[in-house]
């Protein structure tokens, strides 16, 4: 009794804590001074996406990860997010700067609203619904008389995050501001985001979630609001790929109705999600900048069939590792790695 | 005796069916009932009934003078009703540790009390040594314990145990009685679905008898043996 006491109460070393962190902090650092050491043109705009990305990537999988109610309905959330950015910019002259969190808020609000009733009912339903609604919006931006508002196919063009402060910069320097601007914000972003959901995550509350993937109703009955956690799960989740959304197309205007396509904003999350091991953060987090970059990479080998080979790689993965790769191969060489470091220390 | 539980008058239908008949049932403070009847006697419909898993068609539950009938499961295991179900049922990929704590989480607010619980439910079930392992690596008695800890973490006052012993070897039975008894003199009221009935008959102090969702006896273990009905419907007896 002793020691299992003193496993659950006691509070983790300084020491223990740094070794933990470690990694984490060495990763990031170096990710971090990229644009100072060179990174320009086409891979900071790709970092930037994929660091929006990482955004839907960890709200797919804090939610459906843990409790496996498949959330398909991600673009209409980032979606609602980014066409409210650009009406407020549009109507209203809000310069996009403010706008951000108000959209992610509103869009919250809009996917909460909607998908309320479907939170009560497991399985299909809940999935086919939330599939089905980004389609009927990218329908009607593109039809009249919406179309007249919201840009049609062409979408809503604006001045970019941060474009106020470049102008006054030298012509030469203002592609590279912006560039190097929206990657530290997505960045900055990406990394509290991952931080927070690691925490939610690997809680008491995160428990619970996973709780009510593993026996929804051996969870109610033994006492957990499963009501409760997944509202307060999936509002968390949509207030991620709402602010993804708008950070997206506060950084890459025109918006258009391509970003309802669950192609464009669902398939890259959802197959790091798969690939990286549901509900375990970490392996999504990887598999989102390792599938995202080889993605970048492929476009001048297979052009627009890397869509397919996309799609291929979720039915293999489904088939035959569920359970994801990315996050078991992250453990161990998290094994290999503290085992060397620990004997370079003289620690074994 | 002061009365935890009423069940009024309780009916449940399954489009057809009728599972569960007007069936009423009171159970005191700190009592052993034993709720016993063939396949299909509508014995875990009324567990269900009482748990919340389930709402009554006709009828009222009462637990401590309050109606709890729509009240949903959660609020009940608030309340001080818990339960394990029949046949092993836990969270497969989740430590023992986190199958019981997250339970006395969600009841208590306090992290460190509801990890003292944690602490206690699985010294009384004897399962610390194994508070790391997974489900899987368990035999089915301590998935048992598992789910006994996990009932009891939550402070009941009752507790609603669907089988307890399938599965189990004598000595486990043994074993299971020994806590039930040891619980049960510090005031925790148990009803006891079981087919075991050497086991159950020692351990009860009332016996209900349901046959085709309808009650048909409600007495001392010794009267259901000798009851002429009871021999009938449950035995086979003519």
């Amino acid at each position: 009794m002793v020691e299992v006491s003193k496993l659950v109460f006691a509070k983790p070393s300084k020491v223990s804590k740094v070794r933990k962190i470690l990694p984490f902090l060495t990763v990031v650092s170096i990710y971090l001074t990229l644009p100072a050491i060179g990174l320009r043109g086409f891979w900071i705009d790709v970092l930037t996406r994929v660091n929006i990305f990482l955004l839907i990537t960890l709200s797919l999988d804090l939610y459906s990860g843990t409790t496996f109610y498949l959330n398909l309905g991600v673009p209409f959330t980032v979606g609602v997010s980014a066409y409210t950015l650009a009406l407020l910019n549009r109507y209203l002259g809000v310069p996009v700067e403010y706008s951000i969190l108000p959209s992610a808020i509103t869009s919250t609000i809009f996917s909460f609203t909607i998908f309320i009733p479907s939170l009560r009912v497991r399985g299909a339903y809940f999935s086919i619904l939330s599939l089905l609604l980004p389609i009927i919006l990218a329908g009607l931006v593109t039809s009249q008389p919406f179309s007249l508002y919201l840009g049609g196919e062409g979408g809503i063009s604006y001045f970019p995050l941060f474009f106020s402060y470049a102008r006054a910069l030298p012509a030469g320097e203002r592609v590279f501001f912006l560039q190097a601007s929206h990657f530290y914000l997505s960045a900055a972003v990406a990394i509290v985001a991952y931080i927070i959901c690691y925490k939610i995550a690997y809680s008491d509350f995160g428990f619970m979630m996973r709780s009510i993937g593993q026996d929804e109703l051996l969870a109610e009955a033994t006492g957990i609001n499963t009501f409760r956690v997944k509202l307060i799960g999936f509002i968390a989740s949509s207030f991620l790929s709402a602010l993804a959304g708008a950070l997206y197309a506060a950084m890459r205007p025109p918006i258009t109705a391509d970003i309802f396509v669950p192609a464009n904003t669902l398939v890259p999350p959802l197959t790091a999600v798969i690939l990286g091991g549901m509900g375990t953060i970490v392996g999504p987090a990887i598999a989102n900048y390792l599938t995202l970059i080889i993605y970048e990479i492929l476009w001048g080998v297979l052009g627009s069939w890397r869509i397919i080979l996309y799609m291929c790689l979720l039915i293999v993965l489904v088939l035959l590792r569920p359970q994801g790769l990315i996050y078991y191969l992250y453990l161990k060489m998290k094994q290999v790695f503290s085992v060397r470091i620990f004997k370079h220390l003289g620690g074994v | 005796m002061d009365k935890i539980l009423i069940c009024d008058s309780i009916t449940k239908r399954f489009g057809g069916l009728i599972a569960v008949s007007r069936v009423s049932v009171e159970v005191s403070r700190g009592e052993l009932l034993g709720l016993i009847g063939p396949n299909g006697s509508g014995k875990t419909t009324l567990i269900n009934l009482i748990s919340g898993v389930l709402e009554p068609d006709e009828g009222r539950v009462l637990f401590e003078g309050r109606d709890i009938t729509k009240l949903k499961p959660h609020a009940r295991v608030a309340l001080g009703i818990s339960r394990i179900f029949q046949g092993m049922r836990v969270y497969p990929y989740l430590p023992v540790y986190y199958n019981i704590e997250l339970s006395a989480r969600s009841v208590f607010k306090d992290a460190r009390l509801a990890r003292s619980k944690t602490i206690w439910a699985l010294t009384t079930t004897k399962l610390l040594a194994e508070s790391a392992e997974l489900p899987v690596n368990l035999t089915p008695y301590k998935l048992k314990m598992v789910e006994l800890a996990r009932a009891l973490v939550t402070n009941p006052k009752l507790v609603l145990l669907d089988e307890p012993f399938a599965g189990l070897s004598p000595e486990e039975v043994g074993e299971v009685i020994k806590i039930v008894r040891k619980l049960n003199e510090s005031g925790i009221a148990f009803i006891i679905v079981e087919h075991k009935l050497r086991y159950l008959m020692k351990l009860v102090e009332r016996v209900v008898v349901l046959n085709e969702g309808r009650k048909i006896f409600d007495g001392s273990p010794s009267e259901a043996m000798n009851s002429e009905e009871v021999s009938r419907v449950y035995l086979g007896v003519m």
